[in-house]
């Protein structure tokens, strides 16, 4: 019988935590887009009709405004925010262009069910400065887009719809299976947000683009269902370390 | 909105096939599904003008010969006598109304217009009105056909405001509320412009003298409403997004063809009112902008030459948008048109260079202690900020989702307790949470606050070192000393009395401002790391799990590493975890006494003892294999 006293004890596992996945992906996403120029900026996410929607150039009639789309409190005075597009504009009151920001955070919207959260997060950025165009935004989405999903994803860009760029666009890249996804929503910023925001825009253009994080997320690690994220089950959050 | 291929490819010169239309409804931005040849397109917002047959060829023209064959009544037409007031001309800016009278409502309908039934599967309804659909599908004009020997008195247009009441024509009674731009007949509403008609002036089966109404509304009059009475209409969908200001005339010259190539008309006469003048939006011709908004190049014969497929006029330097692109009114709108109609796909891209700007310290405090939480086995959650009641000091929510999510939480332990519960419910006996988020608080001076806040309770860790013992209050002091040594943090014990368990753990939490925290934690040397790869996820399982622990005494320490390496990597498909949870090495006694946890679950059920006793045994007898070891007891 062997009498080893040399033997070791056994290798003590001391398990680490993980960070949120969404909190990871959107780290991961912001961290790319510094590395291409942007500078982050921080807003509030109770903010005001004029910041949310009126400076953005969505008109009191469009559909967002109404009380089943937008979350409104404290009498209607504010509204949780519906996207960190009011930050850019924030940013853009502040410093004159040549100007790059991203923001990132919780936004909300009236919804819940099996696709959609009343909360959920979101990454947008804006360049302003002269000559900025749709050719150049174009680059910077490949750019985006190649770095999450590598560089032999196909992609597509579709003529959109917001009321704060023009030309808009969105853009879906080619699943495995053979479907296009759509991933994020983009375009030039339109001129009539610039002067909402002091900013000539006869001199100058700008461009801008907003991811979803949770899509992304759900698309990187193959989670199925959004509500997975948010129930905080240390089985689900172990899986992403 | 639905579009039969048929519809509209007999219109268009160069006959292609369904797939290149497709390809080309892409590249416009008119995103699609096909099904049995008909197009389901979700146009965008800003594109009410292509909610038509011929919105759509419009837009198509861009890329091919169009060549609309629909006919339009083009004789003279009397004038119509009717006692109309317009109060909401800013509302209604243009308006006509149409009688017609028939001999004969038709037996069965002809050509295209019965094709509009049968191809799209539309309900017949009745004469009048099955044209007015039609029309509306075909020009994108809907119009509202009243039983004109219903219409007898003053016919009033305008907004009114208060609580009203009202019959739609599908026999659906609503009190209209606040304001509302309606039809009246004698002060009684018998429309609700733009969204629906009343039942006591609708036309029935027997109708053969109608009053046909044709009118542009503002939309901003009309979005809302169909919601707001839940009455989803084809009309209010295209008055929301903007019908063509100028088009009311021909759309009923068109009504008249189609009535009278089915039956005979006996009278009809005609007014149309127009209360200002449309102004033409006219951009001056600029191709340097378009090409520097696009970056591209092009002459600017090809740019104009666009513009007028698309049905733009262009003349002595001036381009006029036409009256059903209320959405063009800037160089961006028109550089738009012109990057869809070359494709965004075939636009090259051209090098982006944004000055890099130093992103200094951006969080650095609150990440450094995120790394630092991870390194104590410490998981991140994030929760939803809606509660049902929190404190004087929360933000209500006026329009909330139900009750339990009234207000904003002024509090994040309240929701990682939640999470902890849920976590305990599903036999987790370590649980380590944290969140970092905003707090926002009604009438205070300083109404927002970032907040860490942490909840701990249960086996310090899953080793062996850990397991036997339990967090507690100077555990997790203990924890933040490393980091923090010279601070005390307000721990908390939260009393389990109120709660559904029947757990004893104590239960620590933490909430402090992140500003708590200096650069002084900057040099804390973390173990962790963000993960580089993103993981792929594997469904979790909702079925009770169970454990089995299996000690051994080892006398022959070489094998120690044997029974590791069968035990920790011992597979089965109903095993979920296992690990080492106790290990103690007596030199006087030369023996090891190793303890080994297996938890199990089953991704489908919940476990029967005797499928655990099956795998237990096997793990048993794989291991007694190994000579020097044995199970005390056993």
């Amino acid at each position: 019988m062997s009498k080893s006293k040399g033997i070791s004890p056994p290798e003590l596992i001391k398990e680490s935590g993980s960070l949120h996945p969404i909190n990871h992906m959107k780290d991961s996403i912001m961290n790319l887009l510094v590395s291409l120029g942007f500078e982050i900026v921080d807003g509030p996410e109770i903010e005001t009709e004029e910041f949310n929607f009126d400076m953005l150039n969505i008109k009191k009639s469009h559909p967002a405004r109404q009380m089943h789309d937008t979350f409104y409190v404290e009498n209607k005075s504010s509204l949780l925010r519906t996207h960190t597009s009011p930050v850019q504009i924030r940013g853009m009151l502040e410093k004159k262009p040549p100007l790059a920001f991203i923001s990132g955070g919780k936004v909300y919207r009236k919804d819940d069910d099996a696709t959609h959260l009343p909360m959920f997060h979101q990454v947008e950025g804006i360049y302003v400065d002269q000559n900025v165009n749709f050719a150049q935004l174009k680059d910077l989405i490949y750019k985006i887009i190649y770095s999450l999903f590598g560089d032999d994803v196909e992609l597509r860009f579709r003529p959109s719809y917001f009321p704060f760029t023009e030309p808009s666009a969105e853009v879906d890249i080619l699943s495995k299976e053979g479907n296009w996804l759509e991933i994020l929503g983009c375009g030039l910023v339109n001129p009539v947000v610039l002067e909402n925001c002091k900013i000539d825009s006869n001199k100058y253009s700008g461009l801008a683009f907003g991811l979803g994080i949770e899509r992304i997320a759900m698309l990187k690690h193959g989670v199925i269902d959004i509500r997975d994220f948010y129930k905080s089950n240390l089985d689900f959050l172990s899986q992403f370390k | 909105m639905k579009i039969a291929y048929s519809h509209l490819v007999k219109h268009i010169k160069e006959k292609p096939s369904i797939k290149k239309l497709s390809e080309l409804l892409f590249q416009l931005g008119h995103e699609h599904e096909i099904a049995d040849d008909i197009f389901d397109i979700e146009f965008t917002p800003n594109r009410g003008d292509c909610l038509s047959v011929n919105g759509l060829l419009r837009d198509l023209a861009v890329f091919f010969t169009v060549e609309r064959k629909q006919e339009l009544y083009s004789g003279t037409l009397q004038e119509l006598k009717i006692d109309f007031e317009n109060l909401s001309k800013n509302i209604c800016p243009n308006i006509s109304f149409l009688k017609l009278e028939i001999d004969k409502i038709p037996d069965e309908y002809k050509g295209f217009f019965d094709d509009y039934f049968i191809d799209l599967n539309v309900n017949k309804n009745n004469f009048f009105t099955d044209i007015s659909n039609y029309l509306s599908y075909e020009t994108g004009q809907p119009t509202h056909c009243y039983d004109a020997n219903e219409i007898n008195g003053k016919l009033t247009f305008k907004e009114i405001y208060g609580d009203y009441n009202f019959e739609t024509l599908l026999d659906r009674k609503i009190t209209l509320s606040k304001n509302n731009a309606v039809f009246l007949l004698n002060d009684k509403v018998i429309n609700l412009a733009g969204v629906v008609g009343g039942k006591s002036t609708a036309c029935s089966n027997d109708t053969k003298t109608v009053l046909i109404e044709c009118a542009y509304f503002q939309p901003e009059a009309i979005i809302g409403k169909s919601v707001k009475y839940d009455i989803q209409s084809d009309a209010s969908h295209k008055f929301e997004r903007g019908v063509d200001l100028n088009n009311q005339e021909n759309v009923l010259r068109r009504f008249i063809k189609i009535v009278s190539e089915h039956t005979n008309i006996i009278d009809m006469s005609t007014v149309t009112y127009v209360y200002e003048d449309n102004d033409k939006h006219i951009i001056p011709v600029d191709v340097d902008k378009i090409n520097q908004i696009i970056g591209i190049q092009i002459s600017e014969n090809e740019y104009l030459n666009y513009l007028l497929k698309l049905g733009f006029s262009v003349e002595g330097g001036s381009i006029t948008v036409p009256s059903f692109r209320s959405d063009v009114k800037n160089n961006n709108d028109l550089a738009e048109e012109i990057a869809r109609a070359i494709g965004y796909d075939n636009i090259d891209l051209l090098d982006i260079n944004i000055p890099k700007i130093e992103n200094k310290n951006y969080k650095s405090i609150e990440n450094k202690l995120r790394l630092f939480l991870l390194d104590h086995g410490f998981f991140e959650v994030i929760n939803p900020p809606f509660v049902s009641y929190d404190s004087n000091d929360a933000i209500k929510v006026d329009n909330p989702l139900d009750s339990n999510r009234k207000y904003l939480r002024t509090n994040i332990v309240k929701s990682l307790l939640d999470n902890l519960l849920y976590n305990e419910k599903r036999q987790k006996d370590s649980i380590k949470l944290f969140e970092i988020s905003d707090i926002y608080y009604s009438n205070s001076d300083s109404n927002k606050k970032r907040k860490l806040s942490i909840i701990a309770s249960g086996r310090v860790g899953l080793n062996y070192e850990d397991f036997s013992k339990k967090i507690n209050k100077q555990y997790l002091a203990d924890v933040f000393k490393t980091i923090i040594p010279n601070k005390e943090l307000d721990l908390n014990v939260l009393s389990r009395d109120s709660l559904d368990t029947k757990l004893k753990n104590e239960i620590v939490s933490l909430e402090v401002d992140i500003d708590t925290f200096s650069d002084d934690i900057l040099s804390y040397k973390e173990n962790s790391r963000p993960p580089v790869a993103f993981n792929q996820y594997i469904p979790i399982s909702e079925q009770p799990s169970s454990f089995k622990d299996i000690s051994y005494s080892i006398k022959d320490f070489s094998k120690t590493n044997d029974l590791q390496n069968l035990l920790l990597n011992y597979k089965n498909k109903i095993i979920k975890q296992v690990y080492i949870f106790d290990y103690f090495k007596n030199d006087k006694k030369e023996e090891i006494k190793i303890g080994f946890r297996f938890i199990f679950q089953s991704k489908s059920t919940t476990l029967t003892t005797h499928e655990i006793d099956l795998v237990y045994s096997d793990i048993v007898n794989e291991s007694l294999k190994i000579s020097g070891i044995e199970i005390p007891g056993m």
